[in-house]
């Protein structure tokens, strides 16, 4: 399966760069892939993602997230089928994630299906004040989290075809 | 220390908007405040920069419209060096905007607007987005909006290098210019995007014109404002994306004043609210006055209808006749009704694309000499363009080896803050009344009311899920009546 690894975030947003940093360590580490191709750095969204993914059979995002009482440096793992329940809300500016996926495929836009989309997304503390650092507790916990989600990775890397799932592991 | 979770994060995101509305004792809106998070430090980030850098790094500050910061800056950049810029540069640099705009219009006008008029506003807002608009107009203009949006964006990358994240423009020029080559893969994409550009506007007149319903709620719904308006205009005072004298007239007409990117200080102030982190922008020469409306009032929208209505003419010919068809059917010039914002995108997109056609022949345009070597460091810079939210102005110093010693910013929705918030109380209002229950009916009114002026606060901020939650709280003698929430 052709696969695309993205790292999305803005890079100069503190720790909202955490799936930049991570995506850039684990490239160097996965090295080459037959199929898999990695983006260190996407700093779009809405319907731009489409010319982003298109053409690969499979997606993993490394992202950043904020929850409520979450704590900086966990991680969570859910698929494409988990933010489809978000699709029918609009961005204030463009398609959300779930809405672009569905129009690209309804355009008959090759775009990976929901089942084999792979969300990886950290618990960030600072994501709105901008500085090029990432803050003490994400820091602290990225050479953890790189050797976790390297072995997801892999995990991921041996399916060969989607598994329907509703969310999380 | 990391720890993977198993549960759902989606139910519990954060980071989410906020609309507070409180309600008196007879259950009528007393107060309503629309707060949502903020970036903050960017002016501090930049300082003990090189200046040259900017123009790079502000294209984070914003995933939306990254292209309008880094000519903003660019244009304040150049001043630090003296000011020359190549005259061959300037064009392209237009160029540049022009297919950017068409970019970003068409994207807020298909996903954003149309929803609420091809579908309703009182569409189920299940099916109330982009899916819901190809479901009734047909796959074949979903697939031709998703084409066109790729060719402006393709025209970008062939002229700056990069659609996204721009790095091309550099103090007295850009860094590449546009081979004859490319300009042959240009054309036939800018043919097809200014046919587009005629499409959407013929989809306009057919869904929205062609309904009463739709007209009478953009005419005499509560979306309308008496403040005024900013944006560029050319010497023969037609629209301008690029450049110009930032020119702020009256809702009836009048001017009030015109001034050059160097005085901005001298014409717009900022108010400070003990409720919210972002300031309000006001006319400084009348003094704030306070959230209110009258030809009296200090506030004014930066707008795509608040720059049709500052302007005499459109600049191109067809974009003229859409103007022209646009306040006349709305009755006025300028126009206070603000969903008109809507069709004054598609106008815009007219010209832009007209615009475009005209590099296209220009012979000049091909040639190399797109860059002045900058001589010398002056050490004061201002920038101003027309972001599609409105005016965006960049302010920068440096020191005699072009370190950054100071930015500022004003954005294109920061402008808009006062009136933003002034259109949600009044849409609260009008709906909101002793007796009625509010439901989540309001959201979407209110939304429509705040979606006009396509708002961009935290946009550069990309955590999960990517779109802006929305809770609405009412409160009623200290106690919470009502809290609809939206992705939060």
């Amino acid at each position: 399966m052709k696969t695309l690894l993205l790292g999305m975030g803005n890079p100069i947003l503190g720790d909202d760069a955490v799936g930049i940093r991570v995506t850039e360590r684990l490239g160097r580490r996965l090295g080459p892939v037959p199929d898999l191709a990695v983006r260190e750095e996407c700093c779009t969204g809405g319907l731009e993602l489409l010319e982003v993914v298109e053409g690969f059979d499979r997606l993993i995002v490394l992202d950043s997230i904020k929850t409520e009482g979450g704590r900086p440096g966990d991680w969570y793992r859910f698929d494409g089928t988990a933010l489809r329940e978000t699709m029918h809300l609009n961005n204030v500016h463009d398609a959300n994630f779930a809405t672009a996926m569905e129009l690209g495929r309804q355009m008959g836009v090759h775009v990976p299906d929901d089942a084999d989309i792979h969300v990886l997304a950290v618990e960030i503390s600072e994501n709105l004040t901008f500085s090029d650092r990432l803050s003490p507790e994400v820091q602290a916990a990225l050479p953890d989290l790189i050797d976790e989600m390297h072995e997801e990775i892999l995990t991921l890397l041996t399916r060969t075809a989607a598994i329907p799932r509703r969310h999380v592991l | 220390m990391s720890r993977k979770i198993s549960i759902d994060p989606i139910t519990r995101l954060e980071g989410h908007g906020k609309i507070e509305i409180f309600l008196d004792d007879s259950g009528a809106v007393e107060d309503c405040y629309f707060q949502i998070p903020e970036l903050r430090g960017f002016e501090r980030f930049v300082v003990g920069r090189p200046i040259e850098e900017l123009p790079r790094l502000v294209t984070r500050i914003c995933g939306v419209c990254p292209a309008s910061h880094h000519m903003a800056s660019a244009k304040a950049v150049d001043g630090c060096f003296g000011g020359e810029v190549a005259p061959l540069a300037v064009k392209l640099r237009r160029m540049y905007y022009n297919a950017h705009y068409i970019h970003s219009h068409i994207a807020h006008f298909y996903a954003l607007a149309a929803p609420d008029f091809v579908l309703g506003p009182d569409a189920d807002p299940a099916i109330r987005n982009v899916l819901g608009v190809v479901g009734k107009v047909g796959l074949e203009i979903g697939g031709a909006v998703i084409a066109s949006r790729g060719k402006a964006q393709e025209i970008q990358r062939i002229i700056g290098g990069r659609s996204t994240q721009d790095i091309w423009c550099i103090p007295g020029g850009v860094a590449k210019g546009l081979r004859t080559e490319e300009l042959e893969q240009i054309r036939p994409m800018v043919a097809e995007l200014y046919d587009f550009t005629q499409f959407s506007l013929q989809l306009f007149r057919d869904v929205v014109l062609g309904n009463p319903t739709y007209l009478d709620i953009i005419a005499n719904g509560p979306y309308t404002l008496d403040v005024h308006n900013m944006g560029l205009v050319d010497e023969r005072n037609a629209v301008d994306f690029y450049d110009g004298q930032v020119r702020v007239v009256d809702f009836e007409g009048e001017e009030i004043c015109r001034y050059e990117p160097h005085q901005y200080a001298d014409y717009v102030a900022e108010h400070v609210e003990p409720w919210s982190y972002l300031k309000f922008p006001y006319l400084k020469q009348r003094g704030w006055n306070g959230f209110v409306e009258g030809i009296d009032t200090s506030i004014y929208c930066a707008t795509p209808l608040a720059r049709l209505n500052v302007a005499d003419r459109m600049a191109t010919p067809k974009a003229q006749e859409g103007f022209e068809e646009m306040f006349s059917t709305l009755g006025a010039h300028p126009s206070r009704m603000l969903l008109a914002q809507h069709w004054a995108r598609l106008v815009e997109m007219v010209q832009n694309a007209e615009t475009l056609q005209l590099y296209c022949d220009d012979p000049e345009i091909t040639g190399d000499a797109f860059r002045v070597i900058p001589q010398q460091v002056t050490g004061e810079g201002f920038g101003i363009v027309e972001a599609m939210r409105g005016t965006l102005t960049h302010h920068y110093t440096c020191d005699e080896n072009a370190i950054c010693t100071s930015a500022n910013l004003i954005v294109g929705t920061t402008n808009n803050n006062a009136p933003i918030q002034m259109v949600t109380r009044k849409v609260a209002e009008t709906l909101i009344k002793p007796g009625t229950d509010p439901d989540q009916g309001i959201l979407n009114m209110i939304e429509m009311a705040f979606r006009a002026f396509d708002p961009c606060y935290s946009c550069a901020t990309h955590s999960l899920p990517g779109q802006m939650p929305l809770r609405v709280t009412v409160r009623r003698g200290g106690k919470v009546t009502h809290d609809f929430r939206r992705g939060c």
